[in-house]
């Protein structure tokens, strides 16, 4: 989030940000991810936004000739929205959008890959925290993806500290790439501008959410440069 | 292989990619014929990781992904342990840590006749080879070599087995031996049969030898050669005072 909070921050600047895979013994591919909060004066200590989420084994179920999804989050409070559905089962949705977007669903047929986030402790932008999380924890595992959805939470404040809307966007990595610049970008932008997922909430104009989008893109860097690290320093 | 002015394809053997990295051109690449393996996916003229790793290249035409997973694909003519679930009247089947149970037909023995079909009870480790391993099909296996020897495959008895991930299992099985299993060879006497599963069985005369050769085998995934030396003679070290113990009784 991007916002003038009271732990110090200036509007462009992210939360420091944790990343570990490989935590969990049983499951095929395990991760955490975490957004840190610095000292807030009104409470004491530290508060982490820290979310782990880990794929149980892969097991051989009769689900057509597709590979599926299955989703289990598990939060420590239950809270609703005025959307109206239960909140746990709306990111459920969408994190089961997104991920069925960059798996590659064909490769092994007939099996259910599941997958289950649990909520250490909640500080907002509990959404791009499970994204980034759940996309770790599957290129632990070694499941083909397409290329890694990085998500960012990104917030419209008035001046001080009053929120007017937030937005969960996550857009897939940057790429290197072997191919001349022109031949690996779509209808003339770089595949990196694309966007996975979009979801809003609250009221922002049109204007707001674009330069949302863009700070969004940019602060996007930083976070897959962050997982990129953490996964290449398992492998060497 | 072609050079390109920007980026040549060589510049990514060797280096570590993560899904969605292009790997090579092959409009760049004509009349050639590459072979890919795990981890690599063809887009049209463009070949894409579809996993993280480290990507490599062996003459004269063969690219892949190489990273360390706990889930195993099965791949032909891998030796892999498995361990019987449920035996049916043609096949035993086998739990190999895959995304499918592999079978193992009853007479895939060396003599193996009608008359003749091992009983193996649920839960017996097998030393197997992978004999057919197809996409969105169940993995055939067996316990003889291509010319229908023995040749060690079969059931392990004693023992222990532990797992581990498939790249520490493809350390252990490398060409110059791994440092290790070398050390733990000069001053200890086991047996041990390595699955590129990742699954791993040792056995050895005293349950002492047992454990602190499986513990230096789990440990030494992510240390150096040295570095796995020193943690080595560490456990020895505590293997000698343990057994200097018992003596004294």
């Amino acid at each position: 989030m991007e916002v003038d909070g009271e732990d110090g921050r200036t509007q462009n600047q992210l939360r420091p940000l944790a990343c570990s895979h490989n935590i969990l013994y049983r499951a095929h591919g395990s991760a955490s991810w975490s957004l840190r909060t610095r000292t807030l004066r009104k409470q004491t200590g530290q508060i982490d936004n820290l979310l782990k989420s880990y794929l149980m084994r892969m097991r051989p179920w009769l689900n057509g000739n597709k590979e599926a999804l299955e989703f289990k989050f598990h939060h420590v409070w239950v809270w609703f929205r005025y959307s109206g559905l239960p909140l746990e089962e709306a990111y459920e949705m969408i994190l089961k959008r997104t991920l069925q977007s960059i798996c590659h669903l064909t490769i092994n047929p007939n099996t259910t890959t599941s997958i289950i986030i649990q909520v250490i402790n909640d500080d907002s932008a509990l959404l791009s925290c499970a994204i980034n999380a759940a996309c770790v924890a599957l290129v632990d595992a070694g499941i083909p993806t397409k290329h890694v959805a990085v998500a960012i939470c990104c917030c419209v404040a008035k001046s001080g500290c009053k929120m007017k809307a937030f937005a969960y966007l996550a857009f897939p990595n940057s790429v290197h790439s072997v191919l001349p610049e022109r031949s690996s970008s779509m209808q003339g932008k770089p595949i990196e501008h694309g966007i996975v997922t979009s979801v809003t909430n609250g009221i922002m104009s049109a204007d707001n959410y674009f330069y949302s989008l863009e700070r969004g893109r940019a602060a996007s860097v930083r976070v897959v440069r962050v997982s990129q690290e953490e996964l290449a320093t398992a492998l060497n | 292989m072609e050079n390109k002015q920007s980026s040549s394809p060589a510049s990514f053997v060797d280096s570590t990619v993560v899904p969605g990295d292009v790997v090579l051109d092959l409009s760049s690449m004509t009349n050639q014929t590459i072979k890919l393996g795990g981890g690599l996916r063809q887009d049209c003229d463009a070949i894409s990781a579809t996993k993280a790793g480290t990507l490599r290249f062996s003459k004269p035409n063969k690219y892949w992904i190489e990273s360390s997973q706990k889930r195993y694909v099965p791949c032909v003519e891998d030796t892999i342990l498995g361990i019987v679930v449920d035996s049916k009247a043609d096949n035993f089947l086998i739990d190999i840590k895959g995304p499918a149970m592999g079978f193992l037909p009853v007479l895939a023995f060396e003599g193996g006749t009608r008359r003749n079909i091992p009983k193996f009870e649920v839960g017996t480790l097998l030393y197997l080879r992978v004999v057919k391993a197809n996409f969105g099909m169940n993995p055939e296996l067996s316990c003889t070599d291509a010319s229908g020897k023995a040749a060690e495959f079969g059931p392990l008895k004693d023992g222990y087995m532990f797992e581990t991930s498939t790249g520490l299992s493809r350390k252990l099985l490398s060409s110059p031996a791994c440092p290790v299993l070398e050390a733990l060879g000069k001053k200890l006497s086991f047996e041990i049969a390595v699955g590129l599963n990742g699954r791993v069985w040792v056995n050895a005369a005293s349950p002492d030898t047992i454990v602190v050769v499986a513990n230096a085998i789990m440990n030494s995934e992510c240390l150096s050669g040295a570095q796995q030396i020193i943690m080595l003679y560490d456990l020895m070290d505590s293997l000698v005072v343990v057994l200097l113990r018992e003596t004294k009784k």
